[in-house]
């Protein structure tokens, strides 16, 4: 009896041993990969759009348009997450960032591609460019803040927008449809922000 | 009977915990969030429902130009209860005619966040709208608007563009726009409007960022009129009407091509001059930057949600992304202590396009998006830089990241990846930073002794704007005056 219970301990320690073993490997915490592993990814899917552009004054626009949007970090939520990471075959296809807000209801980044249906292409750059001035839809629907920060690319000159514009036509078509505003918090997942927040510690 | 007495005692129990739990479900879940406050109520007058719905954020629901979003977006909202209006067509100082609004309103102001509204706001709307403006300032009932007569135009000829040059200079609109007409010579370069708000002279060779649209009668009217509240006079006396006239003509001709009807080669000229010049002036390209990316997340936000402008790029969001940890936005400043006064220039660096803090420890691909500013050019990231140096200090102290020990990080994965769960992040600021205004600016973490005080304000800033006061008991801060 003593023996059993010995050797059920000893294979239970080995198992955590190599369960955790196992889970370095698959899924390393994120401080442990090289940091090359997140840039250049991101790099080359930023720099795939631009190769097959042929009229050389877009090519020059939507290079300054890449900068931008590489630095404006929209690949963080507009990129849809696959298991391991950002899915770069989808490069800002929508869907990275899915948020239910009690004061403002229910977002999930956009489809920035150029697709015709679920995308951007049937916008027209005013659109495009009213939304990262002012937080304004193409319906007339005003952005909340909490969602995405324009009233940062708002400080933007307009010709920074625009080449912002010019990128995005460049992007590869992706099918991605992406459920329309809910002013109700219709995920299981519900973010808080600061207003949130403010009523959540007024109720407790 | 005892036994019957705790099978009763348990009963109760389990019953009071399932009624209990039952309402605390109902609290979490998520259908019974309250409704959104676009959504105005069907007995809301239109102009007020309108107003909250497309004006409050920006505007604030009291029309102070204290929105949401107002404290971030340079130019400033327009406050309606001053009943002061920069585009107009009446006298200076006089309030607008309606059909100024609703100008404003329709074509948006360029170069500021104000969209144009026409697609979505007219007819019934616009005017409703108008008239709830309206109602913020008294002005509107005691005045009447004075309209400028612009009967006499001066079309544009070569003798006139030159004339309107000389007028430029007799009336040395240089000072605040440059001889060039974008400010490069300028001498007022510390422009604020009434309400204190730093602003910047247009640049007269950009069209297309001119609030008050472009063609020479808008031009003119701006000289004609004044612009309330701006240090842009009204040219009223000093110049003739067909003076004013000219110099509308000579603005017109100052325009340059925008990119989106440049040429490659007149592209690669002008991105290569912008490069120049950022590399030239580092500070300014670095300023634009942050304005542009960073300010929204190293802010310090009072409880609503809303940026408090003393604490602008001090830091102190908490993201709180299960399983990951909780990471505070760091303060940006140059703050010796809190901030970045004691950092090198490679440490900022290292940190902001690696990942890797001042102690050597990283940092996660996310809240931080240093894997997007890693894509900067190196001009630009040492812009930022440049530009972080020149932030005046403000003591805000933010906890570093917190991180999870690695076993509940892997019961977090596990329950992620395997289990499907999936968790809120939190988004909220480390205090409600519109109370710390003034007593606690100088130490947000409490106790802090005189002699610390004195170190924090001999930085290596000539005027900072935030020293502390002699007094150790009291943690006041007063502004000094550069």
């Amino acid at each position: 009896m003593k023996k059993i219970l010995k050797w059920t301990a000893i294979v239970a320690g080995c198992l955590v041993v190599v369960g955790f073993l196992a889970f370095l490997y698959f899924i390393p915490p994120l401080t442990m990969i090289p940091q090359t592993a997140f840039t250049e990814p991101l790099a080359q899917a930023l720099d795939a759009p631009l190769k097959s552009i042929k009229d050389p004054a877009e090519k020059i626009l939507a290079e300054r348009g890449k900068m931008i949007v590489g630095r404006s970090a929209c690949n963080d939520c507009h990129t849809p997450q696959g298991s391991q990471g950002p899915n770069y075959d989808e490069f800002l296809a929508g869907g990275g960032m899915k948020d239910g807000f009690k004061l403002y209801g229910s977002v999930v980044s956009r489809n920035l591609t150029p697709d015709k249906e679920t995308g951007m292409g049937t916008r027209t750059d005013a659109e495009i460019m009213r939304v990262l001035r002012s937080g304004v839809f193409h319906d007339g629907r005003l952005m909340e803040p909490v969602y995405m920060p324009w009233f940062d690319f708002s400080n933007m000159t307009d010709e920074d927008r625009y080449a912002v514009v010019v990128y995005l036509r460049h992007l590869k078509p992706v099918w991605h449809k992406i459920p329309d505003y809910s002013p109700h918090s219709d995920f299981e997942k519900l973010s808080e922000t600061a207003g949130d927040y403010a009523e959540h510690q007024s109720v407790h | 009977m005892k036994r019957w007495f705790v099978y009763f005692l348990f009963g109760t129990a389990g019953a009071a915990a399932a009624f209990l739990l039952y309402f605390w479900m109902g609290a979490l879940s998520p259908l019974n969030g309250s409704p959104n406050p676009n959504q105005s109520e069907q007995s809301m007058p239109l102009g007020k429902a309108i107003y909250q719905a497309k004006c409050a954020t920006c505007h604030g629901a009291s029309g102070k130009g204290d929105g949401k979003a107002a404290p971030l977006l340079n130019p400033a909202p327009r406050d309606f209860t001053s009943g002061m209006y920069k585009i107009r067509t009446t006298e200076s100082g006089s309030i607008p005619t309606d059909d100024d609004l609703a100008r404003s309103i329709t074509y948006g102001l360029y170069g500021s966040a104000m969209p144009d509204w026409g697609p979505f706001l007219h007819g019934d709307s616009l005017k409703a709208i108008i008239a709830y403006i309206k109602s913020f300032s008294p002005r509107f009932e005691k005045e009447k608007p004075r309209v400028v007569d612009i009967s006499s135009p001066v079309p544009s000829s070569a003798s006139s563009v030159a004339n309107g040059k000389r007028v430029y200079a007799k009336l040395q609109c240089a000072s605040c726009h440059g001889t060039d007409g974008k400010g490069t010579d300028a001498t007022a370069t510390d422009l604020i409007d009434d309400w204190g708000n730093e602003i910047t002279a247009a640049n007269l060779t950009e069209p297309w960022t001119f609030k008050g649209r472009s063609t020479a009668r808008d031009i003119y009217l701006r000289f004609r009129t004044g612009m309330n509240g701006t240090p842009m006079p009204s040219y009223v006396g000093s110049a003739s009407e067909k003076e004013m006239w000219n110099l509308a003509n000579y603005v017109v001709s100052l325009a340059r091509k925008p990119v989106w009807a440049m040429n490659a080669e007149e592209l690669k000229a002008f991105y290569s001059a912008a490069d120049a010049e950022a590399k030239k002036n580092p500070v300014e390209r670095g300023k634009y930057l942050v304005e542009s990316s960073c300010e929204g997340c190293h802010s310090g936000y009072s409880a609503d949600g809303k940026v408090v402008p003393e604490f602008k790029l001090a830091g102190g969001l908490v993201f709180d992304i299960y399983p990951f940890g909780k990471f505070t936005s760091f303060n940006l400043t140059s703050d010796k202590e809190t901030g970045l006064g004691n950092w090198t220039d490679a440490e900022i660096k290292r940190a902001i396009t690696q990942g890797i803090q001042r102690d050597g420890s990283r940092l996660l691909p996310f809240p931080m998006p240093w894997t997007s500013i890693a894509q900067m050019p190196d001009d630009d990231v040492n812009a930022i830089i440049a530009y972080l140096r020149t932030v005046p200090p403000i003591r805000n102290e933010v906890p570093l990241p917190e991180k999870p020990n690695i076993f509940s990080y892997m019961w977090g994965k596990f329950e992620m990846l395997i289990l499907k769960k999936q968790y809120p992040g939190y988004i909220y600021p480390l205090k409600d930073f519109s109370k710390m205004e003034h007593d606690a600016k100088g130490g947000t973490d409490g106790g802090q002794d005189s002699e610390e005080s004195q170190n924090t304000s001999s930085g290596s800033l000539s005027t900072p704007l935030v020293v502390h006061n002699e007094n150790p008991f009291r943690n006041d801060v007063k502004e000094v005056q550069p």
